[in-house]
């Protein structure tokens, strides 16, 4: 068999492979092919696989022949095998990583062999070490072109593993004013008021919007970030939720019940030592510093 | 009958009658219920000292007995926590029937309970000379019949004797509006007060002045939430309900939305009322806080009035309010969302409450400190190694957060009448002098001496005098409009107590 002819051969059973992104079976090869025999046929796929065109899966009992990313393949030039086995390891964790003991388990290497592999693997840039979020000595290793998951980077709200609260102020305070410019249009308005309640929900792409416009924020917010901001304006109180019939989630500034009651206008009610104050000793009522200057001012 | 109860009850009490009713007062306390013996052995007061006071006590329904072989008497705590909110009822009367009926009412409080016929006359009397309120006796009667009709006064109990005993018990009576003669009470005017025949004894209705409050607080809270429409729509929804069901009630009975269409049609001024009844029913059932519920759809649509949900609305909002004040919006925000998850996990507050990990442990641990929430320890079943971790729940319990906000008002207006008898105490000499250069230079002014004597006499008291007593005067004004709102929340949570759990 020239050359030639099985440069033609593999073409032809690559073409086949890239119609089915989902693998073909040994049959599919053979219909692709079909002047071969099952011998030559065999050969021809065994070559493929050492050139690491094709992974193999076995699925339901047949061999699956599945097409590789071909940059993949370009990444891991010059690796041994060992590299390689790694590799694929983190390759199949994808944006969520992988924990440095569960290649262990499932690669059967040895500790130390495993370090010296990854650290390779890093120093040409081929995979990258992420911190994770919720776990602050877990480190997970991806891809190293790959974003990492928000489980694992904690999403916007996250630099380097710090929560930025600051950041989270900011925004609720800027979604807040957003939908309080609406809140007020509920009230007595002339074409009634469910025209009016509509006319004061803003949906959260409307508040996404307004943000990104403001460009208050280096990181792009999807219109999941918004809503969880948003949410913690319904904790606060200062707003409201609804949902619309097309299922998108809508909010509404609101106000609460009743105006602050009695209980927090006199110190007693934000007093932190009122539960220390007696009738005698230290701390009474009628010596009460905070009672007294409350009374002057 | 907490400790803290028992302490604002004593300053009440010693504010309003005295030092001695107040020992009485704190003995049954905190005894529960006593016989006079018993009361004169503990206090070691003189034993027709402490029958006055349990005389008082009686009179003003601050007191209950219970007659068995021997005759025991009781603290009525909750009756006693209502004298501060007489300005409030007065004010209401005033708001709501005008200047007599505040004057009856006021009338009223004052003798805790009395006949109509001399009810009137006292009142008639007393403002006789006064020629700005232009008293008339016929429209005061119209007045008094119209707040009987109302419910506002109601008949008092009738002492009943059982056989062969000798305490009588008192047996509530059906107030009958009764039919006043005006020719009776210009005569009673002029003779004696003591030989008049009337002997229906009335006294002030409570109840019926807290339904008002508490449909105002319902009122309010739709109108900051919607508009003014809207509350007014929540009006004629409670108007409906007392026609038709008990006014402490869960759940009303359903009104149909025909009828309150009717209903708002009639009222004036309201426009946008008449244009969109049927919208507004429909954001005040979706966006009104819950406090109306659609029933069904007969009569096109039956709306009913959930006023126990309304009051728990209500406290969630004082809540809040407490626990922004007390411990941060961000222990607010926390708060909140424990509430509405009902029950959580320490590691789910943190992601929904966007807040850092260590705050927020710091402000949950401190909600919790102060009983506004609890905790519920889940564990798991016995496992192999003792790495079973247990899951702590967090929750609200209203009814227990309820109870802690109370105690914390308690505290508070114990604390401010407090203050304020200090502050009256320290500054007796001064207001007691300014008191008495008041009533003199008032009767030199009546009998038309000349300005230069007034002067001398209003001189007597010294500048820094005078500003200390404007200063104290000030503090008091202060401490008792403090006193005021301090009441409006207990009155708040009690609404919610009012209801089944």
């Amino acid at each position: 068999m020239s050359d030639k002819s099985d440069d033609a051969i593999s073409e032809k059973i690559l073409n086949a492979a890239k119609n089915n992104p989902k693998g073909i079976s040994a049959k599919d090869v053979a219909a692709a092919v079909p002047e071969l025999s099952s011998a030559e046929l065999v050969a021809a796929i065994n070559k493929l696989l050492q050139q690491g065109l094709f992974d193999l899966y076995n699925q339901g009992g047949s061999l699956l022949y599945k097409l590789k990313n071909q940059n993949t393949k370009t990444a891991i030039k010059g690796a041994d095998n060992e590299e390689k086995v790694v590799f694929n390891l983190i390759e199949e964790a994808g944006n969520k990583g992988i924990w440095i003991r569960d290649i262990r388990h499932r690669s059967n290497l040895a500790n130390t062999q495993l370090t010296k592999v990854l650290k390779s693997l890093e120093g040409k840039k081929v995979i990258k070490a992420v911190k994770c979020v919720n776990a602050s000595k877990k480190k997970v290793y991806m891809l190293y072109n790959l974003e990492p998951d928000r489980s694992i980077s904690g999403g916007a709200w996250y630099q380097d593993q710090d929560f930025e609260s600051e950041f989270v102020d900011i925004l609720n305070r800027q979604c807040l004013r957003f939908l309080q410019q609406r809140a007020d249009k509920i009230k007595n308005n002339p074409r009634g008021p469910i025209v009016g309640r509509t006319q004061s929900f803003a949906t959260a792409a409307e508040v996404q919007k307004y943000i990104t416009d403001l460009g208050i924020s280096k990181v792009k917010l999807e219109v999941e970030d918004v809503i969880t901001i948003l949410n913690t304006l319904v904790y606060d109180g200062k707003a409201e939720s609804n949902v619309y019939p097309d299922g998108s989630k809508v909010y509404r500034a609101i106000e609460s019940l009743i105006p602050p009651p009695g209980l927090v206008q006199v110190p007693c009610g934000v007093c932190p030592l009122v539960y220390k104050c007696c009738s005698t000793g230290l701390i009474t009522p009628q010596d009460c510093k905070y009672m007294s200057a409350w009374l002057d001012q | 009958m907490t400790h803290q109860l028992g302490r604002v009850v004593s300053q009440i009490l010693g504010r309003h009658f005295g030092e001695i009713v107040q020992q009485v007062g704190n003995d049954l306390f905190m005894y529960g219920s006593k016989t006079i013996g018993m009361i004169v052995k503990t206090t070691g007061l003189p034993r027709t000292q402490v029958i006055e006071s349990l005389r008082t006590l009686l009179k003003f329904d601050l007191a209950t007995f219970e007659a068995d072989a021997t005759v025991e008497y009781k603290l009525n705590s909750e009756n006693i926590l209502l004298l501060i909110r007489y300005p409030r009822y007065l004010l209401q009367m005033k708001s709501k029937y005008g200047s007599e009926a505040e004057m009856i009412v006021e009338e009223l409080l004052q003798q805790a309970s009395c006949t109509a016929t001399v009810l009137l006359v006292t009142v008639m009397n007393k403002y006789k000379d006064d020629k700005e309120k232009n008293l008339n006796i016929v429209n005061l009667k119209d007045t008094f019949i119209s707040l009987a009709t109302a419910g506002y006064i109601q008949q008092a109990p009738v002492a009943e004797l059982k056989d062969g005993s000798e305490i009588p018990i008192l047996v509530p009576v059906a107030t009958i509006v009764p039919d006043l003669d005006v020719r009776d009470l210009m005569q009673a005017m002029t003779s004696n007060l003591a030989d008049c025949k009337d002997n229906t004894y009335w006294k002030v209705n409570y109840d019926r002045f807290h339904l008002d409050f508490r449909d105002d607080m319902m009122i309010k809270a739709i109108t900051r939430r919607i508009d003014e429409n809207a509350g007014e729509l929540m009006r004629l929804m409670l108007e409906q309900m007392y026609l038709s069901s008990s006014a402490w009630a869960v759940e009303s009975s359903p009104a149909a939305a025909c009828d309150l269409r009717d209903l708002a049609l009639r009222v004036h001024d309201r426009p946008l009322l008449h244009a969109h009844v049927d919208h507004y029913l429909k954001v005040l059932e979706e966006n009104g806080a819950s406090f109306i519920r659609r029933a069904g759809d007969a009569g096109g649509g039956q709306y009913v009035v959930r006023t126990k949900r309304a009051a728990e609305q209500l406290l969630e909002a004082l809540l809040d309010h407490t626990v922004t004040e007390r411990l941060g919006s961000k222990a607010a925000r926390i708060f909140r969302l424990i509430r509405s998850k009902k029950y959580i996990e320490e590691e789910d507050i943190q992601k929904n409450a966007m807040l850092p990990n260590k705050e927020c442990k710091e402000l949950t641990y401190k909600l919790l400190e102060e009983h506004l929430i609890s905790v519920q320890p889940m564990r798991k079943a016995a496992s192999a190694g003792g790495s079973a971790k247990a899951i702590y729940l967090y929750h609200v319990k209203l009814y227990d957060a309820a109870h802690a906000a109370r105690e914390l008002c308690l505290r508070a207006a114990h604390n401010v009448s407090r203050v304020s008898s200090a502050t009256r105490a320290a500054h007796a000499r001064l207001l007691d002098k300014q008191r008495r250069v008041r009533s003199i230079v008032h009767g030199m002014r009546v009998r038309g001496e000349p300005q230069q004597n007034i002067d001398d006499v209003l001189e007597t008291l010294t500048p820094p005098e005078l500003s200390a007593v404007s200063g104290a005067e000030r503090r008091l004004r202060a401490l008792s409009a403090a006193e005021l709102e301090l009441d409006r929340a207990l009155f708040l949570i009690s609404c919610y107590f009012a209801f089944p759990r």
